[in-house]
Protein backbone atom coordinates (compact mmCIF):
# COMPACT_ATOMS: atom_id res chain seq x y z
CA UNK A 1 0.00 0.00 0.00
CA UNK A 2 2.43 2.28 0.84
CA UNK A 3 5.16 1.61 -2.34
CA UNK A 4 1.91 2.49 -4.48
CA UNK A 5 1.90 5.83 -3.30
CA UNK A 6 4.05 8.48 -5.41
CA UNK A 7 5.78 10.22 -2.11
CA UNK A 8 6.61 6.52 -1.22
CA UNK A 9 7.58 5.93 2.67
CA UNK A 10 7.56 10.26 2.99
CA UNK A 11 4.30 10.15 2.60
CA UNK A 12 2.63 10.02 6.51
CA UNK A 13 5.46 12.19 6.80
CA UNK A 14 3.87 14.77 4.55
CA UNK A 15 0.75 14.26 5.63
CA UNK A 16 1.69 15.05 9.37
CA UNK A 17 3.82 18.26 8.31
CA UNK A 18 0.65 19.72 6.49
CA UNK A 19 -1.15 19.25 9.63
CA UNK A 20 1.29 20.66 12.13
CA UNK A 21 1.83 23.31 9.11
CA UNK A 22 -2.95 23.72 10.07
CA UNK A 23 -2.45 23.63 13.28
CA UNK A 24 0.32 26.26 13.74
CA UNK A 25 -1.54 28.45 11.34
CA UNK A 26 -4.94 28.16 13.02
CA UNK A 27 -2.72 29.18 16.22
CA UNK A 28 -1.43 31.74 14.57
CA UNK A 29 -4.93 33.29 13.53
CA UNK A 30 -6.43 32.97 17.08
CA UNK A 31 -3.39 35.52 18.32
CA UNK A 32 -3.93 37.59 15.17
CA UNK A 33 -7.47 38.21 15.72
CA UNK A 34 -7.32 38.30 19.33
CA UNK A 35 -4.45 41.31 18.67
CA UNK A 36 -6.13 43.15 16.33
CA UNK A 37 -9.75 42.21 17.70
CA UNK A 38 -11.03 41.77 13.93
CA UNK A 39 -11.53 39.01 11.70
CA UNK A 40 -7.80 38.46 9.60
CA UNK A 41 -8.36 35.11 8.20
CA UNK A 42 -11.45 34.12 6.64
CA UNK A 43 -10.35 30.38 5.32
CA UNK A 44 -7.69 28.30 4.96
CA UNK A 45 -6.92 25.00 2.74
CA UNK A 46 -5.01 22.61 2.35
CA UNK A 47 -3.80 19.99 -0.15
CA UNK A 48 -1.45 16.99 -0.95
CA UNK A 49 -0.67 17.88 -4.88
CA UNK A 50 -2.52 14.64 -6.62
CA UNK A 51 -0.18 12.32 -8.80
CA UNK A 52 -0.82 13.35 -12.14
CA UNK A 53 0.13 16.93 -11.30
CA UNK A 54 3.10 15.68 -9.30
CA UNK A 55 3.46 13.92 -12.60
CA UNK A 56 3.24 16.75 -14.97
CA UNK A 57 5.60 18.85 -13.17
CA UNK A 58 8.53 16.08 -13.20
CA UNK A 59 8.07 15.79 -16.69
CA UNK A 60 8.20 19.51 -17.23
CA UNK A 61 11.44 19.65 -14.94
CA UNK A 62 12.85 16.75 -16.74
CA UNK A 63 13.55 14.41 -13.28
CA UNK A 64 12.42 11.05 -13.18
CA UNK A 65 9.43 10.95 -10.14
CA UNK A 66 11.29 8.94 -7.55
CA UNK A 67 9.82 9.97 -4.07
CA UNK A 68 13.56 11.96 -3.64
CA UNK A 69 13.66 13.56 -6.89
CA UNK A 70 10.09 14.65 -5.97
CA UNK A 71 10.64 16.20 -2.90
CA UNK A 72 13.60 18.02 -3.99
CA UNK A 73 11.95 19.43 -7.48
CA UNK A 74 8.16 20.33 -5.91
CA UNK A 75 7.86 22.67 -3.75
CA UNK A 76 4.48 22.76 -3.93
CA UNK A 77 3.76 18.75 -2.47
CA UNK A 78 1.65 20.78 0.40
CA UNK A 79 -0.47 23.53 -0.67
CA UNK A 80 -1.60 26.20 1.76
CA UNK A 81 -4.07 28.64 1.02
CA UNK A 82 -4.64 31.41 3.69
CA UNK A 83 -7.59 33.96 2.53
CA UNK A 84 -7.74 37.29 3.85
CA UNK A 85 -10.67 40.03 4.15
CA UNK A 86 -8.33 42.76 3.05
CA UNK A 87 -5.12 43.63 1.63
CA UNK A 88 -2.75 44.73 4.60
CA UNK A 89 -3.91 41.13 6.26
CA UNK A 90 -1.79 39.41 3.79
CA UNK A 91 1.20 41.14 5.34
CA UNK A 92 0.01 40.41 8.68
CA UNK A 93 -0.35 36.71 8.44
CA UNK A 94 2.90 37.07 6.04
CA UNK A 95 4.59 38.33 9.11
CA UNK A 96 3.39 35.39 11.23
CA UNK A 97 4.36 32.57 8.90
CA UNK A 98 8.05 34.19 8.75
CA UNK A 99 7.99 33.30 12.99
CA UNK A 100 6.79 30.10 13.28
CA UNK A 101 8.86 27.61 14.76
CA UNK A 102 10.18 24.31 13.11
CA UNK A 103 10.24 25.66 9.29
CA UNK A 104 12.59 27.69 6.97
CA UNK A 105 12.09 29.90 4.72
CA UNK A 106 13.22 28.94 1.68
CA UNK A 107 11.65 31.79 -0.86
CA UNK A 108 8.87 34.33 -0.86
CA UNK A 109 7.16 36.22 -4.61
CA UNK A 110 5.20 38.93 -3.73
CA UNK A 111 2.80 38.84 -6.80
CA UNK A 112 1.10 41.64 -5.08
CA UNK A 113 3.86 44.23 -5.60
CA UNK A 114 4.76 42.58 -9.00
CA UNK A 115 1.43 41.06 -10.61
CA UNK A 116 2.33 38.42 -13.19
CA UNK A 117 1.44 39.82 -16.74
CA UNK A 118 -2.05 37.98 -16.39
CA UNK A 119 -3.43 40.15 -13.87
CA UNK A 120 -2.44 37.11 -11.26
CA UNK A 121 -2.13 38.22 -7.72
CA UNK A 122 -0.86 36.29 -4.38
CA UNK A 123 2.19 36.37 -1.83
CA UNK A 124 3.47 33.03 -2.11
CA UNK A 125 5.81 31.67 1.01
CA UNK A 126 8.35 28.51 0.17
CA UNK A 127 9.08 27.13 3.58
CA UNK A 128 10.67 23.60 4.78
CA UNK A 129 10.53 21.77 7.66
CA UNK A 130 13.59 19.96 9.73
CA UNK A 131 12.79 16.50 7.51
CA UNK A 132 13.69 18.57 4.28
CA UNK A 133 9.60 18.86 3.40
CA UNK A 134 7.92 21.79 1.41
CA UNK A 135 5.61 23.43 1.52
CA UNK A 136 3.93 26.52 -0.71
CA UNK A 137 1.75 28.82 1.35
CA UNK A 138 -0.18 31.11 -0.38
CA UNK A 139 -1.88 33.98 0.90
CA UNK A 140 -3.94 36.24 -0.95
CA UNK A 141 -8.16 38.50 -0.50
CA UNK A 142 -11.31 36.88 -1.48
CA UNK A 143 -11.16 38.76 -4.64
CA UNK A 144 -8.09 37.61 -6.00
CA UNK A 145 -9.16 34.05 -4.74
CA UNK A 146 -11.93 34.43 -6.86
CA UNK A 147 -9.89 35.74 -9.60
CA UNK A 148 -7.83 33.07 -9.74
CA UNK A 149 -10.13 30.81 -9.35
CA UNK A 150 -11.78 32.01 -12.83
CA UNK A 151 -8.48 31.82 -14.19
CA UNK A 152 -7.80 28.08 -13.02
CA UNK A 153 -10.85 26.91 -14.89
CA UNK A 154 -10.37 28.45 -18.09
CA UNK A 155 -6.48 27.15 -18.16
CA UNK A 156 -7.61 24.08 -17.56
CA UNK A 157 -10.46 23.96 -20.05
CA UNK A 158 -9.74 22.46 -23.45
CA UNK A 159 -12.77 23.17 -25.34
CA UNK A 160 -13.32 26.59 -24.78
CA UNK A 161 -15.42 28.13 -27.74
CA UNK A 162 -15.19 32.18 -27.16
CA UNK A 163 -12.48 34.31 -28.47
CA UNK A 164 -9.35 33.21 -26.09
CA UNK A 165 -7.85 36.71 -26.65
CA UNK A 166 -10.57 38.67 -25.57
CA UNK A 167 -10.77 36.70 -22.08
CA UNK A 168 -7.61 36.96 -21.38
CA UNK A 169 -7.91 40.94 -21.99
CA UNK A 170 -11.12 40.69 -20.06
CA UNK A 171 -9.59 38.39 -17.24
CA UNK A 172 -6.56 41.23 -17.31
CA UNK A 173 -9.43 43.74 -16.96
CA UNK A 174 -10.82 42.21 -14.06
CA UNK A 175 -7.82 41.86 -11.73
CA UNK A 176 -6.97 45.51 -12.46
CA UNK A 177 -10.01 46.35 -11.25
CA UNK A 178 -10.00 43.84 -8.43
CA UNK A 179 -6.70 45.40 -7.03
CA UNK A 180 -8.09 48.59 -7.37
CA UNK A 181 -11.29 47.96 -4.92
CA UNK A 182 -9.40 46.47 -2.72
CA UNK A 183 -7.54 49.30 -2.00
CA UNK A 184 -10.47 51.12 -1.97
CA UNK A 185 -12.14 48.73 0.82
CA UNK A 186 -8.57 48.70 3.27
CA UNK A 187 -8.16 52.79 2.14
CA UNK A 188 -12.16 52.91 3.85
CA UNK A 189 -10.93 50.83 6.74
CA UNK A 190 -8.27 52.79 7.63
CA UNK A 191 -10.85 55.59 7.52
CA UNK A 192 -13.40 54.25 9.65
CA UNK A 193 -10.90 52.90 12.14
CA UNK A 194 -9.26 56.35 12.54
CA UNK A 195 -5.59 55.58 10.64
CA UNK A 196 -5.98 58.10 8.44
CA UNK B 1 -17.87 77.63 -17.57
CA UNK B 2 -15.14 79.67 -15.61
CA UNK B 3 -12.93 82.51 -18.46
CA UNK B 4 -10.35 84.78 -17.59
CA UNK B 5 -10.06 88.33 -19.28
CA UNK B 6 -6.58 89.86 -19.28
CA UNK B 7 -6.67 92.99 -21.03
CA UNK B 8 -5.19 96.48 -19.65
CA UNK B 9 -8.20 98.74 -21.59
CA UNK B 10 -10.18 99.47 -18.72
CA UNK B 11 -13.29 100.31 -20.65
CA UNK B 12 -12.78 97.10 -22.96
CA UNK B 13 -11.97 94.94 -20.38
CA UNK B 14 -15.23 96.22 -18.63
CA UNK B 15 -17.11 95.33 -21.66
CA UNK B 16 -15.87 91.81 -22.21
CA UNK B 17 -16.76 91.35 -18.52
CA UNK B 18 -20.45 91.83 -18.55
CA UNK B 19 -20.56 90.35 -22.23
CA UNK B 20 -19.56 87.11 -20.73
CA UNK B 21 -21.44 87.55 -17.72
CA UNK B 22 -24.44 88.19 -19.23
CA UNK B 23 -24.06 85.02 -21.40
CA UNK B 24 -23.75 82.76 -18.32
CA UNK B 25 -19.95 82.58 -17.78
CA UNK B 26 -18.47 83.49 -14.73
CA UNK B 27 -15.40 85.64 -15.71
CA UNK B 28 -12.50 87.04 -13.61
CA UNK B 29 -10.47 90.03 -14.89
CA UNK B 30 -6.89 90.95 -15.40
CA UNK B 31 -5.54 94.53 -15.56
CA UNK B 32 -1.96 93.08 -16.26
CA UNK B 33 0.05 89.82 -17.30
CA UNK B 34 1.58 89.52 -13.88
CA UNK B 35 -2.26 89.57 -12.14
CA UNK B 36 -3.40 87.19 -14.99
CA UNK B 37 -0.41 84.71 -14.36
CA UNK B 38 -1.44 84.66 -10.93
CA UNK B 39 -5.04 84.05 -11.62
CA UNK B 40 -4.07 81.03 -13.77
CA UNK B 41 -1.69 79.68 -11.82
CA UNK B 42 -4.15 80.00 -8.59
CA UNK B 43 -7.62 79.17 -10.36
CA UNK B 44 -8.49 76.83 -13.06
CA UNK B 45 -9.81 78.31 -16.28
CA UNK B 46 -12.17 76.82 -19.20
CA UNK B 47 -10.57 79.19 -21.14
CA UNK B 48 -8.39 82.62 -21.08
CA UNK B 49 -8.79 85.80 -22.93
CA UNK B 50 -5.51 87.50 -23.77
CA UNK B 51 -4.33 91.38 -25.32
CA UNK B 52 -0.87 91.06 -26.48
CA UNK B 53 0.14 94.73 -25.43
CA UNK B 54 -0.41 94.62 -21.63
CA UNK B 55 1.91 96.16 -18.62
CA UNK B 56 3.83 94.15 -16.74
CA UNK B 57 4.10 91.00 -18.64
CA UNK B 58 2.78 90.69 -22.23
CA UNK B 59 0.44 88.14 -23.50
CA UNK B 60 2.95 86.69 -25.82
CA UNK B 61 5.49 85.69 -22.60
CA UNK B 62 2.22 84.83 -20.18
CA UNK B 63 0.96 82.15 -22.81
CA UNK B 64 4.84 80.83 -23.01
CA UNK B 65 4.79 80.76 -19.35
CA UNK B 66 1.77 78.92 -18.86
CA UNK B 67 2.44 76.14 -21.77
CA UNK B 68 5.20 75.60 -19.94
CA UNK B 69 3.93 74.50 -16.93
CA UNK B 70 1.41 72.39 -19.40
CA UNK B 71 -1.60 74.30 -18.34
CA UNK B 72 -4.04 73.88 -21.58
CA UNK B 73 -6.45 75.87 -21.25
CA UNK B 74 -7.75 76.92 -24.51
CA UNK B 75 -6.19 80.89 -25.11
CA UNK B 76 -7.57 83.09 -27.10
CA UNK B 77 -5.29 86.15 -27.57
CA UNK B 78 -6.57 89.99 -28.79
CA UNK B 79 -4.59 91.47 -31.33
CA UNK B 80 -3.59 94.68 -33.16
CA UNK B 81 -5.00 94.59 -36.27
CA UNK B 82 -2.30 95.07 -38.87
CA UNK B 83 0.00 93.38 -37.01
CA UNK B 84 0.73 89.79 -38.72
CA UNK B 85 3.37 89.44 -36.21
CA UNK B 86 1.87 89.09 -32.80
CA UNK B 87 -0.30 86.64 -34.79
CA UNK B 88 2.00 84.59 -35.44
CA UNK B 89 4.20 84.84 -32.16
CA UNK B 90 0.61 84.06 -30.45
CA UNK B 91 0.13 81.10 -32.27
CA UNK B 92 3.52 79.69 -32.35
CA UNK B 93 3.38 79.95 -28.08
CA UNK B 94 0.33 77.97 -28.13
CA UNK B 95 -3.03 80.46 -28.50
CA UNK B 96 -5.61 78.45 -30.10
CA UNK B 97 -7.54 81.58 -31.73
CA UNK B 98 -6.99 85.05 -32.00
CA UNK B 99 -9.35 87.94 -32.98
CA UNK B 100 -7.93 91.19 -34.17
CA UNK B 101 -9.06 94.27 -32.88
CA UNK B 102 -11.78 96.08 -32.95
CA UNK B 103 -14.13 93.46 -33.21
CA UNK B 104 -17.89 92.89 -32.74
CA UNK B 105 -18.91 91.14 -29.62
CA UNK B 106 -20.78 88.81 -31.15
CA UNK B 107 -17.87 87.56 -32.66
CA UNK B 108 -16.06 87.49 -29.53
CA UNK B 109 -18.69 84.94 -28.08
CA UNK B 110 -18.64 83.07 -30.68
CA UNK B 111 -15.12 82.60 -30.93
CA UNK B 112 -15.74 81.63 -27.08
CA UNK B 113 -18.14 79.38 -27.42
CA UNK B 114 -15.67 77.15 -30.81
CA UNK B 115 -12.82 77.38 -28.36
CA UNK B 116 -14.91 75.44 -25.20
CA UNK B 117 -16.05 73.32 -27.71
CA UNK B 118 -12.88 72.20 -28.58
CA UNK B 119 -11.41 72.19 -25.22
CA UNK B 120 -12.16 68.68 -24.80
CA UNK B 121 -9.48 67.73 -27.70
CA UNK B 122 -6.91 69.46 -25.64
CA UNK B 123 -6.76 66.25 -23.21
CA UNK B 124 -4.28 63.86 -24.14
CA UNK B 125 -5.03 60.31 -24.12
CA UNK B 126 -2.25 59.26 -22.09
CA UNK B 127 0.04 61.89 -20.20
CA UNK B 128 2.76 60.67 -17.88
CA UNK B 129 4.88 61.73 -14.65
CA UNK B 130 7.92 60.14 -13.50
CA UNK B 131 7.52 56.46 -13.35
CA UNK B 132 3.58 56.85 -13.87
CA UNK B 133 1.28 56.72 -17.50
CA UNK B 134 -2.23 57.47 -17.38
CA UNK B 135 -4.58 56.24 -20.04
CA UNK B 136 -7.75 57.81 -20.68
CA UNK B 137 -8.67 55.00 -23.00
CA UNK B 138 -9.42 52.26 -19.84
CA UNK B 139 -8.91 54.56 -16.97
CA UNK B 140 -5.79 52.81 -16.06
CA UNK B 141 -2.86 53.40 -13.79
CA UNK B 142 0.33 51.93 -14.14
CA UNK B 143 4.33 51.88 -13.17
CA UNK B 144 5.02 48.13 -12.04
CA UNK B 145 1.91 47.06 -11.79
CA UNK B 146 -1.52 48.54 -12.76
CA UNK B 147 -4.87 49.21 -11.39
CA UNK B 148 -8.32 50.57 -13.01
CA UNK B 149 -9.51 53.28 -11.88
CA UNK B 150 -12.87 54.78 -11.22
CA UNK B 151 -14.20 57.95 -13.48
CA UNK B 152 -13.33 60.53 -10.35
CA UNK B 153 -10.23 58.38 -9.52
CA UNK B 154 -9.07 59.13 -13.06
CA UNK B 155 -10.24 62.51 -13.11
CA UNK B 156 -8.35 63.31 -10.15
CA UNK B 157 -5.11 61.75 -10.99
CA UNK B 158 -5.08 63.49 -14.35
CA UNK B 159 -5.26 66.73 -12.88
CA UNK B 160 -2.64 66.25 -10.61
CA UNK B 161 -0.90 65.49 -13.57
CA UNK B 162 -1.53 68.21 -15.45
CA UNK B 163 -0.58 70.21 -12.61
CA UNK B 164 2.38 68.19 -11.08
CA UNK B 165 4.18 71.53 -10.62
CA UNK B 166 1.96 73.68 -8.12
CA UNK B 167 -0.33 73.02 -5.46
CA UNK B 168 -4.33 72.44 -5.59
CA UNK B 169 -6.33 73.41 -3.45
CA UNK B 170 -9.40 71.58 -2.24
CA UNK B 171 -12.04 74.21 -3.88
CA UNK B 172 -10.19 73.85 -7.08
CA UNK B 173 -10.62 69.84 -7.59
CA UNK B 174 -13.91 70.29 -6.19
CA UNK B 175 -14.79 72.50 -9.19
CA UNK B 176 -13.00 70.69 -11.62
CA UNK B 177 -13.76 67.17 -10.55
CA UNK B 178 -17.01 67.40 -9.46
CA UNK B 179 -18.30 70.21 -10.47
CA UNK B 180 -20.21 71.74 -7.39
CA UNK B 181 -22.05 68.68 -7.20
CA UNK B 182 -24.37 68.38 -4.03
CA UNK B 183 -22.94 66.33 -1.04
CA UNK B 184 -19.57 66.98 -2.03
CA UNK B 185 -16.94 68.64 0.16
CA UNK B 186 -13.34 68.03 1.73
CA UNK B 187 -14.21 64.90 3.03
CA UNK B 188 -15.05 63.74 -0.52
CA UNK B 189 -11.48 65.07 -1.75
CA UNK B 190 -9.47 63.36 0.80
CA UNK B 191 -11.19 60.12 0.65
CA UNK B 192 -10.20 60.03 -2.89
CA UNK B 193 -6.93 61.60 -2.71
CA UNK B 194 -6.18 58.73 0.32
CA UNK B 195 -7.46 56.22 -2.73
CA UNK B 196 -4.80 57.30 -5.02
CA UNK B 197 -1.96 57.39 -2.53
CA UNK B 198 -2.73 53.81 -1.49
CA UNK B 199 -3.04 52.69 -5.48
CA UNK B 200 0.14 54.50 -5.99
CA UNK B 201 1.91 52.04 -3.14
CA UNK B 202 -0.32 49.02 -5.01
CA UNK B 203 1.16 49.78 -8.09
CA UNK B 204 4.81 50.29 -6.93
CA UNK B 205 5.37 53.90 -7.95
CA UNK B 206 7.36 56.31 -5.79
CA UNK B 207 5.07 59.38 -6.72
CA UNK B 208 3.95 60.47 -3.52
CA UNK B 209 0.57 62.90 -2.82
CA UNK B 210 1.78 65.32 -0.42
CA UNK B 211 -0.65 67.70 1.05
CA UNK B 212 -3.96 67.44 4.53
CA UNK B 213 -7.26 66.93 4.12
CA UNK B 214 -9.09 70.12 3.42
CA UNK B 215 -5.50 71.80 2.25
CA UNK B 216 -3.58 71.77 -1.23
CA UNK B 217 -2.08 68.78 -2.72
CA UNK B 218 1.21 68.26 -5.13
CA UNK B 219 2.30 65.17 -6.82
CA UNK B 220 5.53 64.24 -6.06
CA UNK B 221 8.21 62.19 -8.19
Amino acid sequence: MLMDNIYGEHYYGLLSFMGTLEKQISMMEQTLEAFNRTNIIDHTMARLKNEESVLQKCSKKGVEPTPDNILSNVHDIIGIRIICTFLDDIYKVRDGIRDLEGITIVEEKDYIAHAKPNGYRSYHIIVRNAQGYPAEIQIRTISMDTWAALEHDIKYKKDITVNKELITAELKRCADELASTDVSMQTIRNMIYGQM
Amino acid sequence: MKILIAEDTQDLNRAVTVLLTRSGYEVDTAFNGEEAYDLILKNGYDAIILDIMMPKMDGITLLTKIRQKRILTPVMMLTAKADIDDRVAGLDAGADDYLPKPFAMKELLARVRAMIRRGGDYSTDKITFADLSLNGDDLSLSSNNTVRLSLKEYELMRELMLNSDRALATGHILEKVWKGEADTGEDTVWLYISYLKNKLTAIGSPVKISGEKGGEFTLQA
